[in-house]
């Protein structure tokens, strides 16, 4: 009991501190709290799919960012040949990437699930080369962006004003993260699918048929990070290249989160988000930004490491 | 079997020794770079037979060259000096940073590293009086003049260094250490193997070499940038030639090498952009199909031809 009180004290800290460090930032730099709001929600919505397959299979997806490439360009092809809405694009892009990645569980993913982790990590690193450099081929290493009117909205209170198009990504993170929890919850795969991420010999004996649940979750994360691309599309310039960083912030933000837990993923990518822009807030660190994420992976495994070593 | 295996080592000596003398400098050049991929290639295989997977040779790499760079232009110094402080100040790195990093294991090693070499990027890239920023520094001339006959001598000590340096650690007790650090962690520390210290040292020697390498490779050029010398070239090649000459050996990689490094320059010639889609598939395919590679597929042929 002593020790359930003491984390509820430590968690509702970690929120008072939180608020005021949000109030404070609304006051002195309010662009850093909105701007970094959405940037996180963006996070969270190219992490979640990442989160569902390292949860369920097991595997470091390190083409993840890459298959996000894909579902850019993808939308960006669209809007050059129907000059349709990018919006429209999030449609056939479902669909063409949940057969995408039936084909890849089915060619790849699939015989490396037993192997050790040095071969999944490098098969997906296999992956990834294979993606960037077909993009490479394919659309060059020329960075493409769609012009759109209403990206560049605005809203202004006050003497501040910010971006709402934006908003979007906080749409798409709190769909996608909701999508996903009903799914796992409500749903006969998705149940079957928590089963077998927990035990897959055991959800085997119960007759959950494990290869079909692996490749409706691949499937699955692979269409939503397709259509995560797409809103990445209309926002940010893509080039083949652009998928690593978001890999890896992805993986960052999972592991400070902790295996499985899909909402924290949201709150961790708020205080990555916010303080990224923080960083970028300041005339002359700007380049300094990356930095942080990569400092935050490093520091994040190293304490979660010594953490379980004290266990 | 014996004396075929020495034909073999004689006739490869007879080529190494005889290329620069018949090959033209084109040539000379892409056996340059084929030499010192095989360096990156051997080293990175060298961690990975305790089986932690680096992605920083890259990093190491970079800081080597950048540290040789900067020494040669601040101070003037002997480009080889140079070079081999180059190849220290990384060695260090590794040895402060693996003290850290090292209690990690398989994928979260693998990530740190990786990450690790995003904060080399990053810091290169702003830390502009010093590094240049992203346009990076120029060197007064290249080594020996660019003198590519010098030149391949260097590389070729620097190689052939990295292999007797493989040989010693495959035959020694390092490798029964190593070997039993990759199978089982668990027991190999009951047996009173200290994991740590072995794989501190591995490390430390493996960053050594790749600094070596790193600061050899920006004297053949003259020239460093952040894209450049911290190249994802420097981690896909080495990885795609040992997958697939063999993980494990030690001729693998530098059979891997040799054929790749040749595959590349072709394709280089027929594909401008791009050529690096063929890695990819032979990394995938190597994985799937035959994990061992070249050398490993060869030697259980060889051995389930004696039996």
């Amino acid at each position: 009991m002593k020790i359930m009180r003491e984390l509820q004290l430590r968690y509702y800290l970690i929120i008072g501190i939180s608020v005021i460090v949000a109030l404070l930032l609304l006051y002195w730099k309010p662009y850093v709290l909105v701007e970094g709001i959405q940037r996180a929600c963006m996070y969270t919505a190219i992490a979640l799919p990442m989160a569902l397959i390292l949860g369920i299979m097991g595997i470091i997806n390190l083409a993840h960012g890459e298959f996000m490439m894909l579902g850019a360009y993808a939308a960006y092809w669209f809007n050059v040949y129907t000059e349709a809405d990018p919006f429209i694009a999030m449609i056939p892009v479902l669909g063409v990437f949940f057969l995408f990645g039936i084909v890849n569980y089915v060619s790849t993913i699939k015989h490396i699930l037993d192997a050790p982790e040095l071969n999944q990590l490098l098969l997906t690193f296999g992956l990834v080369m294979v993606f960037q450099q077909g993009a490479n081929l394919l659309w060059t290493s020329r960075p493409v962006k769609v012009h759109l009117d209403y990206v560049s909205a605005s809203a202004t209170i006050g003497s501040f004003s910010f971006g709402t198009f934006e908003f979007v990504y906080v749409a798409a993170a709190v769909a996608i993260l909701v999508g996903l929890l009903l799914f796992l919850k409500k749903t006969r795969i998705g149940q079957a699918a928590m089963a077998v991420g927990q035990n897959p010999r055991g959800a085997k004996l119960v007759g959950i048929n494990v290869d079909r649940t692996y490749l409706i979750v691949f499937s699955i994360s692979i269409a939503i990070i397709g259509a995560v691309g797409v809103l990445f599309m209309m926002r940010h310039s893509v080039l083949p290249t652009v998928g690593m960083s978001y890999t890896m912030r992805s993986f960052c933000l999972i592991a400070m989160a902790g295996m499985g837990n899909l909402v924290g993923i949201l709150w961790v990518s708020l205080i990555l988000g916010i303080s990224e822009n923080l960083v970028l807030s300041f005339m002359g660190y700007a380049g300094w930004a990356d930095i942080i994420f990569f400092a935050l992976i490093v520091l994040v495994i190293l304490i979660k490491s010594r953490q379980r070593q004290v266990k | 079997m014996r004396y075929w295996r020495y034909l073999v080592y004689a006739f490869a000596a007879i080529v190494v020794a005889v290329i620069p003398f018949y090959a033209g400098v084109y040539i000379l050049n892409v056996t340059n770079l084929i030499l010192f991929y095989i360096t990156l290639a051997l080293t990175w295989d060298m961690l990975l037979r305790s089986g932690q997977i680096s992605f920083g040779t890259a990093g190491f790499c970079g800081v080597g060259g950048y540290t040789a760079a900067i020494l040669f232009i601040h101070t003037g110094m002997n480009p080889l000096l140079s070079i081999l402080l180059g190849g220290l100040f990384a060695g260090i790195l590794a040895l402060i940073l693996g003290l850290i990093v090292l209690q990690l294991r398989e994928m979260y090693f693998a990530i740190v590293t990786l990450a690790l070499g995003g904060i080399f990027l990053v810091i290169v890239r702003n830390l502009s009086d010093l590094t240049g920023g992203p346009e990076g520094l120029a060197l007064s001339s290249a080594i020996f003049g660019g003198d590519s006959t010098k030149t391949y001598w260097l590389v070729l000590a620097l190689a052939i260094a990295t292999v007797i340096l493989s040989i010693v650690f495959q035959r020694t007790r390092i490798h029964f250490a190593v070997t039993s650090i990759r199978d089982d962690e668990i027991v190999a520390r009951s047996s009173g193997i200290n994991v740590f210290r072995y794989l501190v040292f591995l490390f430390v020697v493996t960053s050594f070499m790749q600094g070596l390498a790193g600061g050899v490779f920006t004297h053949m050029y003259g020239f460093v940038s952040p894209e450049g010398s911290f190249s994802m070239d420097f981690i896909l090649l080495p990885m795609a030639m040992t997958l697939l000459g063999g993980m494990y050996t030690t001729w693998g990689p530098v059979i891997g090498a040799i054929l790749l490094g040749v595959v590349a320059e072709y394709l280089k010639l027929q594909i401008p952009y791009g050529h690096l889609f063929v890695y990819g598939i032979i990394i995938i395919v190597a994985i799937l199909f035959f994990p061992r590679g070249i050398v490993g597929a060869i030697g259980q042929r060889l051995k389930t031809g004696r039996e």
